[in-house]
């Protein structure tokens, strides 16, 4: 809302200067001007068909007393002024030099040419009331015998007409205006309230009263459903805050656990240490655990990063195969001194849609997930498989698995199972791999008891041509 | 003695790096803000400089873009908070040539300076030599005084980047980006399990040890003494 200039003392109230208000301002002009033209249309056809009508009247009444023989003349114009208790009839007679011979009009009108249609004229009424200018519609004749026969009939009833026209506008449009200006007051008034209260209802919002919602009335109007689509967004940002303070107890808890130990060994060592040597080992235990927690940082905010990156940004053709062989030849020699017997398979070729090194990133996080949760003379399978029409990264394991009750926390931030507690982990592997399947639209499945077995599949492009000639329902069924 | 130019505002965090470099022989000059760092880097002409990212009113990054326009090829690491994988990558693409994320160990700074003074020259041999080793890059087969040493292809990657490196301290970090060039830390320590792989076959029982672990740190290939 424009401020009103500094120049000006009186400021409007504030219900004036809505948008509301203007707009009813406008309306009402709008409403004023359409009365205006109506009742300005209706006086105009009334009046013309009136005037015609009076004319018609004229022209006949003209005509016939015109023709009547000379002696019949002046009684029929008495007659026509003596019917006439509205005093509306005028007749007049004039010799041919314009001198008054009979009827009630003083004189020959100005500008009134004989023989032509009536016209609007001004003549001077005359009779036993007295003399009076009127306005008349009339009509001259000019006779055989040269005198001028004058016909007409008082048309102050058309002044009337725009007087009773008036009225009914005095009447009619000012209360319309003013009730229309008065309802639009109220509605400028009710919406400002409305406002006001949503104002309240948002500053206790921005105050942290994540609970507060915006009232609706149930009208189903634009505000209600404004209201409604706010609170929509209001139940969403709840929920996700309250899943970040969530995620940060957790972050809290996995990091405190690190940088109090590193705080009670440092201590410890300050007090206890005797040598250089006894000193030296704390110190680089306190800085193994300050990398903890760093590493549990960085895991985060690559969760973050991945959880946030757009979709496809930077995708391109990925051979999964490869990139599984990979992963194999990266873990072998740590499976192998575990004595893990390490099987890596691929069956097929698929080229998949995605970020090669997030993929690499995701299975690599599941084998090493698989060697460090099988016992050692344990046996882990990475495979590649055709499922149907989709292509499936499998990892089993012969670890303890995971329990059905646990199956879906696992994928969580920083959950691990109590199976785990011992084993080294930042237990951010598999919320990482979520979120970068989730990324790719790929599916994620995770089973339950033992011997774990992760699953990602993900639709396929093309089989790429191989040496060995593919699976002969592979190449026919698929697509 | 090489000169590190070093263009950081935190006071505390550049007067450990400098009290570290100095330590190591290095000459440091230091500079608190991008302007007089760019001025420094014009006019004192180091052989190295550490560039923080995120300055006073400047993106480290302008530094080495407004360098590289004038054609002044100095070798930089990025110093940076930001460590997203898309930072790093417009990072190296602005012409810097190592990129470091906040916090790091002062180790694997001063590896990485180190690396940087010495990149490996453009060296057109098609045999490295180190010491008793051999390593034919076109046969792809590796000698240690005579006696053949069976490589697998990972393995013999991993040593050849480490000949052409001979006498650095290497980290883990550097390895797993540059050998196998991944960009994820991960969880196991692979890379000490793949350098075990290799020392056993490089250094046997009898041999005076080539390949050195430097505790904390990383490892150095070196000629037997």
């Amino acid at each position: 809302m424009s401020v009103a200039p500094a120049s000006s003392s009186v400021r409007l109230p504030e219900f004036i200067r809505t948008t509301t208000f203007r707009w009813t301002l406008v309306a009402s002009g709008a409403l004023a001007f359409c009365i205006l033209l109506m009742f300005g249309f209706v006086y105009w056809q009334t009046a013309a068909y009136m005037t015609a009508r009076v004319d018609g009247i004229l022209a006949g009444e003209s005509v016939m007393i015109a023709g009547a023989a000379p002696e019949r003349r002046l009684k029929a114009i008495d007659e026509r002024l003596s019917q006439d208790p509205r005093r509306i009839r005028l007749a007049g007679l004039f010799g041919a030099d314009g001198g008054r011979i009979a009827g009630n009009l003083e004189s020959l009108p100005d500008r009134l040419p004989t023989d032509t249609p009536p016209r609007r004229v001004s003549v001077v009424r005359i009779d036993g009331e007295g003399r009076e200018e009127q306005t008349a519609r009339a009509v001259a004749r000019r006779l055989q015998n040269g005198e001028i026969l004058v016909i007409g009939r008082n048309v102050d009833e058309l002044s009337e007409l725009a007087r009773i026209v008036e009225r009914a506008l005095e009447f009619g449009l000012i209360p319309a205006l003013g009730l229309s200006l008065v309802a639009g007051a109220l509605l400028s008034l009710r919406a400002q309230n409305r406002v006001e209260t949503v104002n309240n209802k948002v500053q206790r919002i921005i105050a942290g009263d994540l609970r507060e919602r915006l009232p609706t009335q149930g009208l189903n109007d634009p505000f209600d459903k404004l209201a409604v689509i706010v609170n929509g967004m209001l139940d969403e940002i709840e929920a996700l805050i309250r899943s970040i303070a969530g995620a940060g107890d957790d972050i809290a808890h996995d990091l405190r656990t690190p940088l109090t130990r590193v705080r009670i060994g440092l201590e410890r060592g300050r007090e206890s240490a005797q040598t250089l040597p006894d000193l030296q080992s704390v110190v680089d235990q306190a800085i193994g655990r300050l990398d903890q927690s760093l590493a549990i940082i960085t895991a985060l905010l690559r969760i973050a990063e991945i959880e946030h990156s757009r979709r496809l940004d930077g995708f391109s053709d990925v051979a999964l195969a490869d990139v599984v062989r990979e992963v194999g030849d990266l873990y072998e020699p740590i499976a192998e001194d575990k004595r893990i017997a390490f099987k890596v398979t691929a069956d097929v070729e698929p080229i998949v849609r995605g970020d090669r090194d997030l993929l690499f990133e995701a299975v690599a996080n599941l084998v090493d997930n698989a060697v460090k949760f099988s016992p050692e003379d344990g046996c882990v399978e990475l495979a590649l498989t055709r499922r149907g029409n989709e292509c499936v990264v499998r990892i089993r394991d012969s670890g303890p698995g995971i329990s059905a009750s646990e199956r879906d926390l696992v994928a969580r931030r920083f959950y691990r199972s109590d199976n785990s507690r011992h084993t080294n982990g930042l237990g951010l592997g598999l919320s990482l791999v979520s979120a970068i399947a989730k990324l790719h639209g790929f599916r994620l499945t995770i089973s339950s008891g033992p011997h774990c077995v992760v699953e990602i599949a993900c639709p396929s492009l093309v089989n790429r041509p191989t040496a060995e000639p593919a699976p002969v329902y592979g190449a026919g069924v698929a697509r | 003695m090489a000169k590190v130019l070093l263009i950081e505002d935190d006071g505390e965090t550049a007067t450990e790096i400098m009290a570290e470099l100095v330590g190591r022989g290095f000459e440091v000059d230091w500079a608190a803000t991008g302007i007089d760092g760019l001025d420094k880097a014009r006019r004192g002409e180091p052989d190295v400089m550490i560039v923080d990212r995120l300055l006073p009113g400047m993106d480290g990054l302008t530094i080495i873009e407004a360098l590289r326009k004038d054609d002044v090829r100095t070798p930089v690491l990025i110093l940076s908070a930001l460590g997203a994988v898309h930072d790093r990558v417009r990072g190296l693409r602005t012409g810097s040539n190592d990129y470091l994320t906040k916090p790091f160990a002062i180790i694997e700074l001063v590896a990485r300076i180190e690396a940087l003074l010495r990149q490996p020259a453009d060296n057109r041999d098609t045999t490295l030599r180190v010491g008793p080793l051999e390593l034919d890059l076109l046969s792809r087969t590796a000698k240690r005084a005579g006696r053949p040493v069976e490589l697998l292809p990972r393995e013999f990657r991993l040593l050849e980047y480490m000949m052409r490196r001979k006498d650095q301290l290497l980290t883990r970090a550097m390895l797993f980006e540059e050998v196998w060039n991944y960009k994820f830390v991960p969880q196991t320590n692979l890379v000490d399990v793949h350098m075990g792989r290799l020392r056993h076959k490089v250094d046997k029982p009898n041999e005076s040890p080539m390949i050195y672990n430097v505790r904390g740190a990383g490892f150095i290939l070196r000629a037997p003494a």
